[in-house]
């Protein structure tokens, strides 16, 4: 039936987006964190989205009443290579020869933002899973 | 034959309404997906050219099969080469629903009148 796929498509997406909307609240916890794993200072996290696979392909074969696939899913999730923030902290227990300790990458900004975008996405696959409810809901009412 | 060409036509026009949410929802489901292209499906087009068929519509009306496309036409909306525009998906999504609800109302109404017509109610 149609309306079930579209269904699973848009579960898809809410799983992929409340991963990044995860991976945003590690970023921000860990925003201080000096020691992340293997010692090192943590590094910002992104979580990188791709087509599911061969979905172009798979809704073809649903449109002649085969599998069928579509939707999004999680490539990874992968550190941001950018520089680390040098902190002139002599005090602080991490801080090399000269004073200064590197601080995570983590933009607090940046990561406000990415959170606002996964929630909005969110919600707008909440709506089109609202959607494909009511239409299904409006078919069976031929029945009636 | 109880059932006309245009009856044939609204289950049709049900069936594709279903299959373009499901391209619809797959685009917003997409809307964060890097260099991602949009797809839709044209199910007016593949039901009005076989409803155009005249004597032949109704083994046409059969035969059709709605297969999702790459809108190529849409431009990139984002600077990651997206082509998805989560407002004008949304809102195709919306219209897209409110055609559907008018196909089964319709297809109801119709299938009410013959249920008159066999007097048993409605």
């Amino acid at each position: 039936m149609s309306l079930f796929g579209g269904l699973e498509i848009s579960a898809s997406a809410l799983t992929a987006e409340r991963l990044r909307m995860d991976v945003v609240a590690e970023n921000l916890a860990n925003a201080q964190t000096t020691r992340g794993a293997g010692g090192q200072p943590y590094r910002r996290k992104e979580v990188v989205l791709q087509e599911r696979a061969g979905s172009f392909g798979a809704s073809l074969s649903a449109a002649m009443g085969q599998q069928r696939g579509g939707g999004v899913e999680v490539a990874g999730v992968v550190d941001d290579p950018t520089p680390l923030k040098q902190v002139y902290d002599p005090g602080h227990p991490d801080a090399d020869e000269n004073g200064y300790v590197a601080m995570p990458n983590v933009d607090t900004v940046t990561e406000m933002v990415d959170l606002i975008g996964a929630q909005r996405a969110y919600e707008a696959n909440v709506t089109a899973m609202q959607a494909a409810k009511q239409m299904f809901a409006r078919t069976l009412e031929l029945l009636r | 034959m109880l059932f006309d060409t245009t009856q044939l036509a609204l289950e049709r026009a049900i069936e594709g309404a279903g299959r373009r949410h499901e391209a619809l929802a797959a685009n917003l489901a997409n809307a964060n997906t890097p260099g991602y292209q949009r797809v839709d499906v044209d199910f007016h087009g593949t039901l009005a050219s076989a409803v155009g068929r005249g004597e032949e519509a109704r083994e046409a009306l059969h035969a059709v099969s709605f297969s999702p496309a790459r809108d190529a036409s849409a431009g990139a909306v984002r600077a990651d080469g997206s082509t998805v525009d989560v407002d004008a998906e949304s809102a195709k999504l919306a219209a897209n629903a409110l055609e559907h609800q008018a196909a089964v109302q319709v297809a109801h109404a119709r299938i009410g009148i013959l249920k008159a017509a066999m007097g048993t109610g409605a």
